[in-house]
């Protein structure tokens, strides 16, 4: 006993301690994430023969409570790196092929940190992108600054433009978002008088600060704003406040779970509400699978959508065919993300992500798949934000999701209750 | 505003009853084995997929699937109890604590791994629709849960006071040497508390299903609460866990109404403070019953 104890403090100490806590690591994971690790090495291909391969590090939570979403943006990361290469991958670098290498972040901020660390430090990667939630996003984008790797994302809390040289956003910002939703307020009911009810996390706490302040701008009112924990057990005291608020339109920042309940709670109050999910959650084929014919109507705003372009329809039908769904916000941004990365790639000529961080930075779309974002131009400016970037309205309508304002990007009318 | 408060505790009166079926579970076992189950939420996790399934293959009811979920989680609970609790019962607490929260980790990663994170929803006639009456409203689907869990907390209680069995076990919770002593076998009793409660759990699992999404992690959100009320209406007491489920569901309620809607722990976990700080042993009384 004395001895055990005696052998593991020496273990611990000093310099040991940290391939210790790596070992310990390794156990951890041969137990509990030995898939994870199998998908990860299968996504290795041998190629010794062609030029070599680019390695781009892919983050999603694909396993835990975003597990959903983040394996709908691998198989979508995995679609466009075969896309790129059916068309000769990096013609520059000798026809060089893009490399995915998935890692999985769990759906946890700990895990994150490390999984970003680990990524970085044991391959050789020219560029990352991920995370999908932004509370994960900000923080692979900190290990990836001080890494100096570029990191492309859709996500949008926009801390993500504060600080940060390697990291680029080519879609709207949560402050963006807030503006379409007004404007889309507007256009359902006379005087608009809006509750916000948000998760009180990064993405729903950005999204909603940026509610409030150009509500008296676009000549909306805000009756009710009101932070939850996410994961309640029950939306009806909530739904209660929006009732007695006296609101004509419900803005709700939320994810899936809490989402449905709150939809479901509004359609049993009997409350005859304008409702706008916003993003998250909202905008994935599984909402309306689960909410069914109460989704009819609902609005929504994304920063990418399926029938934004042509070549977004092409791409989200053969996800489609893969999977059985269409393609969804995040993971269609980040097939668009991926051929960003092939331009600046071609561009740089190099693999080393430095250059391809100075290729990034200068990079101008105007056509192709690196374009297909609503507005359908890509241009970083200082910050990482694209310049012309800017949310789609959407509603669910038939079963289907469809973009309907601004004008510009509209593919079908507005419907109103 | 009597509308609001009335609406606040009607919502939070009905979410109690879901609490409380949880929490008798958690309670039963703590009184009966005297061990402290991890892996309580983990089989509302399981009943609730069980009615998710036969909902969707079968086309059943999910209150009607309480028939089937309740004895599957009873038998289940016998054999947990036979196999393994059984075996690490003895004066050290480690191997207890260990085993039902390594049954939680596995049952939780088995579901991740079997039906995915995707939440799992049951649309019934009845799930949208509610009762409207004096401005207020009471949702059909929570209405019949509540109704059913108080039912069969009282048919626990029934079977407590009248039957040998029921005797055998507030004899073991009360002192267990002793009761052991008058000739009541352990093992049997063990065995139907773990039963009984995992059955509770299992109920709660299905009447959830008309309104609640299933999904891997959500016994997690039911059995933190679960813990509160079992400490709060004083461990190993079914009438304290049962009063305290339905009082916290109520202060969450009226939390979320009246300080924010993200107070609702805060309030609750206040709550659970202060009656420590004054009634370290519960409002129970410290009394086993």
């Amino acid at each position: 006993m004395k001895k055990d104890r005696h052998d593991s403090v020496i273990n611990n100490a000093g310099s040991n301690r940290i391939v210790a806590k790596q070992s310990n690591r390794r156990k951890f994971l041969l137990r509990t994430g030995g898939l994870i690790a199998v998908s990860a090495l299968g996504a290795v291909p041998l190629r010794g023969w062609a030029a070599e391969p680019v390695n781009i590090g892919a983050l999603y939570p694909t396993t835990g409570s975003m597990a959903q979403i983040g394996v709908g943006c691998v198989a979508a990361a995995k679609l466009a790196v075969e896309m790129v290469n059916d068309a000769g991958g990096i013609k520059s670098l000798g026809g060089a092929k893009l490399n995915l290498i998935i890692s999985d972040v769990q759906s946890d901020t700990t895990v994150t940190r490390t999984e970003t660390d680990r990524l970085i430090t044991s391959n050789k990667l020219s560029a990352i992108h991920g995370c999908y939630a932004s509370a994960l996003t900000l923080i692979a984008s900190e290990v990836a600054e001080r890494a100096k790797v570029p990191l492309i994302t859709g996500s949008s809390s926009d801390q993500l433009n504060k600080g940060r040289t390697y990291t680029f956003t080519p879609f709207a910002r949560a402050s963006q978002f807030a503006r379409t939703q007004l404007q889309m307020a507007k256009l359902v009911g006379e005087q608009a008088k809006v509750a916000v009810i948000f998760e009180n996390t990064a993405f729903g706490t950005s999204t909603s600060n940026g509610l409030k302040e150009l509500a008296p701008g676009e000549g909306v009112e805000i009756v009710m704003f009101e932070p939850y924990s996410a994961g309640f057990t029950d939306a009806s005291p909530l739904i209660n406040k929006v009732k007695a608020s006296g609101a004509n339109a419900l803005f709700s920042l939320s994810y899936l779970n809490d989402l449905i309940l709150i939809i479901r709670t509004v359609k049993q109050v009997g409350l005859n509400i304008a409702i706008n999910g916003g993003s998250g959650g909202f905008v994935i084929p599984d909402f309306y699978k689960n909410v069914g014919q109460l989704a009819e109507g609902l609005q929504g705003v994304a920063h990418w959508n399926h029938d934004v372009s042509e070549e977004a329809q092409r791409v989200s039908a053969e996800y489609k065919k893969r999977t059985g769904e269409f393609l969804f916000e995040y993971a269609g941004g980040l097939v668009a993300q991926t051929f960003m990365l092939a331009d600046a790639l071609e561009r740089a000529g190099s693999a080393d992500p430095q250059k391809v961080r100075a290729a990034l930075s200068s990079l101008d779309v105007v056509k192709g798949y690196a374009a297909m974002a609503p507005g359908g131009k890509v241009k970083f400016g200082p910050d990482g934000k694209n310049i012309y970037g800017r949310p789609v309205g959407v509603q669910w309508q038939n079963g289907d999701l469809a973009s309907v304002f601004p004008k510009e990007d509209a593919r079908a009318p507005l419907l109103k209750l | 505003m009597w509308e609001t408060v009335a609406q606040a505790v009607i919502n939070g009166l009905l979410i109690g009853g879901i609490y409380a079926l949880v929490s008798i579970g958690v309670t039963l076992i703590f009184g009966v084995v005297k061990i402290v189950n991890f892996a309580q939420g983990e089989f509302v996790m399981i009943g609730m997929y069980i009615s998710f399934f036969l909902s969707n293959q079968f086309g059943i009811d999910p209150l009607l699937s309480l028939l089937v979920s309740m004895p599957v989680l009873f038998v289940a609970g016998v054999l947990i109890q036979h196999f393994l609790i059984r075996r690490v019962l003895g004066p050290n607490d480690m191997p207890q604590i260990f085993l039902t929260f390594a049954l939680s980790l596995l049952l939780l990663n088995l579901a991740l791994m079997l039906f995915t994170a995707n939440y799992r929803t049951v649309h019934t006639s009845y799930s949208d629709e509610a009762l409207h009456f004096l401005g207020l409203y009471v949702p059909v689907a929570k209405l019949i849960a509540f109704v059913v869990a108080m039912a069969l907390s009282g048919a626990l209680f029934v079977f407590l006071r009248t039957t040998d069995l029921g005797k055998a076990m507030r004899a073991a919770a009360q002192n267990r040497d002793v009761a052991m002593l008058m000739g009541i076998n352990p093992d049997r009793v063990f065995c139907v508390a773990l039963g009984i409660a995992l059955a509770l759990a299992g109920a709660a699992g299905s009447l959830l299903m008309p309104f609640y999404s299933a999904y891997p992690f959500v016994g997690q959100v039911f059995v933190l609460m679960a813990f509160v009320a079992v400490v709060l209406g004083t461990l190993g007491n079914v009438i304290g866990a049962l009063i305290a489920s339905l009082m916290m569901g109520i202060a969450e309620s009226l939390g979320i109404q009246f300080v924010g809607a993200d107070s609702g722990q805060i309030v609750v976990f206040s709550m659970l403070l202060l009656t420590l700080a004054f009634k370290p042993t519960g409002l129970g009384g410290g009394r086993a019953r």
